[in-house]
């Protein structure tokens, strides 16, 4: 048999807040913050300290709803870029450790240490504090690691390394190879990534609620009782079993950013300003992975709730600002036309997601030429040079400044 | 309305009608079919309101009348039914019974008042065209159609009718085929731009032989034989100017065995970006060469030997559109010419012995080192 593999998931403890503290001065003084908008705005909360979280303050939620719960807490908005920087920082650190790095979410990381036994000479767990140790030396920001035989245990393990004030928690856990079960036996089944509310209710209504209750039953039981998929999935799970490899790179499958406006917007071209907005900041992300999109989706959910989108997917790759911007808004034309309300959200999103500049086909027609010119994709490499350099809002594109502004 | 039918001929009825026949619909009469007798037997109609069609099959007719019934379930039973006469009957504007043999059907139709008018297209001094000739334009050139919804102008065929011939175009912006027949007879000059879901049904529903007349309204172009009629929205705009992007010094020519280039770009394709398609193409005297690399699959290479007359080039192209446009060669042997790696190429037949002539456009793609 072949050594176990060795799994971390790096966890960043309370991402948002610890970077608010670290740049924002009024965030720095607060015990009790909320990271995610301003108090009266209606942003809902990204992050919130975990003091905060003691009054049932938790990721998600309504500001307003929040500041009910905890009314002295300090509310600031999320420094994005801070963010993405540290993110990347921390990243930096945990590449230098683990052979294979792969980015979960701006705050989590699996790392596949599989085969550096004879490099560390030590238990994983040691390796964990260490590399622990480096991050918060480099980056000042405290990571917590969960470990095991895979990314499952590790991200179960995780949770139970946090270290939430009064749990005496070091921010490492590893669970030992061979000890799995005796891990799933304190697990909950909500615990377990892919089971939500609704597969939970499912699962109560058979008296499954702890990842141990499952073991009681047979996969032919489970497969009459939820389908064979879902029953072998399941049967594994509780057990602590999953086999994924921790690819090194999960290329995304789409790429969106949206915003809850603090009031309602009615007006065309207001909404266009924000979508506008919302467009360059998804396609710099699109640009920093190196990425061009074939489909452009615009999401809006209006003042009564309601949920819409639209979609185009174009023939060729599209990168830049511009060209990305014209097929949004003329989605956006689109929802408008069919039901013009008051928007409370709206969303862009880029999917059908290739690497690089992979089009080059020439055009019969010179009108024909791609909705993206040489120079439409100059001009947003050139704005992203400025911004990596000198902040996000340093350049702006006309238009969104003067009509955003009056 | 009684009559009685059988059951191939309302089941070649359908057939016919059944392709213009929306899957979803709105407007609920458009589900169904409009069936009305007719002198000689009964007429069936269908539209999606972009395009129409009708025809007339034999049936005896008890009693005359019209009623329209729902599309999918009539094509249906008619193909469950055993080989029987069938009997259909309507009662008040709604009620419908079949019968053949001991099988009886009761179904609920819309009355055929609610049934949309077809496009008003008078026939009085129609174009008249033998149905093979549209063909073998529609089958050459269809294909190349755009699929975007960016250009609609280019989601049409381009049909121009002149004195002495007629021509279709079409093109996705990327490459274009063309084909003309010399026609006589023929009246003014027109240049249409038709759907190719309306080109289709003429393929399909028009014998070769037979001739058709063709006219058009206001905004619909219709075509009809003795028994059957099409109409179809037109779509409105100028047409690009495709003769300008014709190039006509392009001074390397090629020819290439279709069967030998065709089987080469197939291999290439297999290791081709599933993006891009990607192969370069290498043109030397007596050898043409093919290469293809692609990050994180692999690169082939192969060559086969050509005629090539003119400086050496290396060109990038799309495999699929290189592809498509060898399906539609009627001859063995095929005639490339190119003047620069940026520049459009065009594919011919070559030493065809036809009156038609036919030409594609393929534009290339950026090589990239």
């Amino acid at each position: 048999m072949s050594d176990p593999r060795r799994i971390l998931l790096a966890d960043a403890d309370a991402f948002f807040v610890a970077v608010a503290r670290l740049v924002d001065p009024e965030a720095a003084a607060a015990t009790r913050l909320i990271v995610g908008g301003r108090p009266g705005s209606r942003g809902v909360v990204c992050s919130a300290s975990y003091e905060t979280r003691q009054f049932g303050v938790r990721s998600g939620m309504p500001i307003a709803r929040a500041l009910r719960l905890c009314p002295d807490a300090t509310c600031v908005p999320v420094p994005r870029d801070a963010c993405a920087e540290r993110s990347r920082a921390i990243r930096d650190v945990l590449g230098r450790w683990a052979p294979v790095v792969r980015a979960a979410s701006i705050d989590e990381w699996y790392l596949d240490l599989s085969g550096t036994e004879s490099l560390y000479r030590e238990p994983l767990a040691e390796t964990a504090r260490k590399i622990r140790d480096a991050v918060l030396e480099e980056t000042g920001l405290s990571v917590s690691f969960g470990g095991g035989t895979n990314s499952l245990i590790a991200k179960l393990a995780v949770e139970h390394a946090k270290p939430k004030p009064g749990t005496g928690k070091t921010g490492v856990h590893v669970v030992e190879p061979g000890l799995e079960l005796a891990f799933m036996e304190r697990v909950a089944l909500a615990e377990i990534p892919g089971i939500g509310p609704t597969f939970q209710r499912k699962l109560a209504d058979r008296g499954l609620v702890g990842a141990a209750d499952v073991w009681r039953h047979d996969l032919a039981t489970l497969s009459r009782w939820f389908g064979e998929r879902a029953a072998r999935w399941l049967h594994d799970r509780a057990r602590g079993i999953h086999d994924a490899p921790v690819a090194p790179r999960e290329a995304a499958k789409s790429i969106g950013h949206e915003d809850t406006f603090p009031e309602d917007l009615a007006d065309d071209a207001a909404l266009e300003v924000e979508l506008r907005r919302l467009v360059e900041r998804t396609a710099a992300s699109l640009r920093a992975d190196g990425l061009v999109a074939r489909t452009v989706t615009v999401k809006c959910k209006d003042f009564d709730f309601e949920l819409r989108t639209a979609r185009r997917t174009v023939r060729t790759g599209l990168e830049s600002d511009r060209a990305i911007a014209d097929v949004a808004i003329a989605l956006l034309g689109r929802l408008r036309a069919a039901r013009r309300v008051p928007v409370r959200l709206l969303g862009v999103s880029l999917s059908g997601l290739a690497e690089g500049r992979t089009g080059g086909q020439l055009a019969l027609f010179a009108e024909a030429q791609p909705a993206e010119r040489e120079k439409d994709r100059a001009v947003s490499r050139a704005m992203d040079a400025v911004r990596t350099r000198l902040g996000s809002t340093a350049i702006t594109r006309g238009r969104p400044v003067r009509r955003g502004s009056a | 309305m009684r009559f009685t039918i059988t059951r191939e001929k309302l089941q070649e009825g359908l057939s016919a009608v059944g392709a213009s026949i929306p899957s979803k619909t709105t407007l609920p009469v458009l589900a169904n079919i409009l069936v009305e007798t007719t002198d000689k037997g009964i007429r069936l109609s269908g539209t999606d309101l972009d395009i129409a069609v009708a025809t007339e099959v034999a049936a005896d007719v008890d009693s005359p009348g019209g009623i329209t019934i729902p599309a999918k379930k009539l094509i249906e039973i008619a193909r469950e039914l055993p080989p029987n006469p069938v009997k259909v009957a309507s009662s008040g504007d709604q009620r419908i019974t079949l019968e053949c043999g001991r099988s009886k059907f009761k179904l609920l139709g819309l009355p055929k008042d609610e049934f949309p008018a077809f496009p008003a297209v008078k026939f009085a001094n129609a174009l008249r065209i033998k149905s093979g000739e549209l063909q073998q334009l529609i089958s050459h050139v269809a294909f190349a159609v755009s699929t975007e919804e960016s250009r609609p102008i280019l989601n049409g065929v381009l049909w121009e009718l002149r004195a002495d011939r007629m021509r279709m175009v079409a093109t996705n912006g990327h490459r274009l085929a063309k084909m003309e027949l010399p026609v006589n007879g023929g009246g003014g000059s027109q240049d249409l731009i038709v759907p190719p879901k309306a080109l289709e049904q003429i393929r399909r529903l028009f014998p070769a032989e037979e001739e058709l007349e063709i006219a058009k309204g206001e905004n619909h172009l219709g075509f009809r034989s003795p028994l059957t009629s099409v109409f179809t929205r037109l779509i409105e705009g100028p047409y690009p100017n495709y003769e300008q992007v014709i190039p006509k010094d392009n001074d390397k020519v090629c020819i290439a065995d279709k069967a030998l280039l065709t089987s080469a770009i197939k291999r290439m394709s297999v290791i081709a970006s599933d993006q891009t398609h990607r192969i370069k193409l290498s043109f030397n005297a007596g050898m043409l060469k093919f290469a293809v690399q692609t990050p994180d699959l692999g690169e082939a290479q192969d060559e086969i030997p050509v005629r090539f007359d003119g400086d050496p080039i290396d060109i990038g192209f799309n495999a699929s559109y290189l592809l498509e446009v060898l399906r539609f060669i009627p001859t063995d042997e095929v005639k490339l010419t190119l003047k620069a790696p940026e520049r459009a190429a065009t594919i011919e037949p070559e030493a065809w012995k036809d009156p038609a002539a036919f030409l594609a456009l393929v534009m290339p793609l950026r090589l990239v080192d």
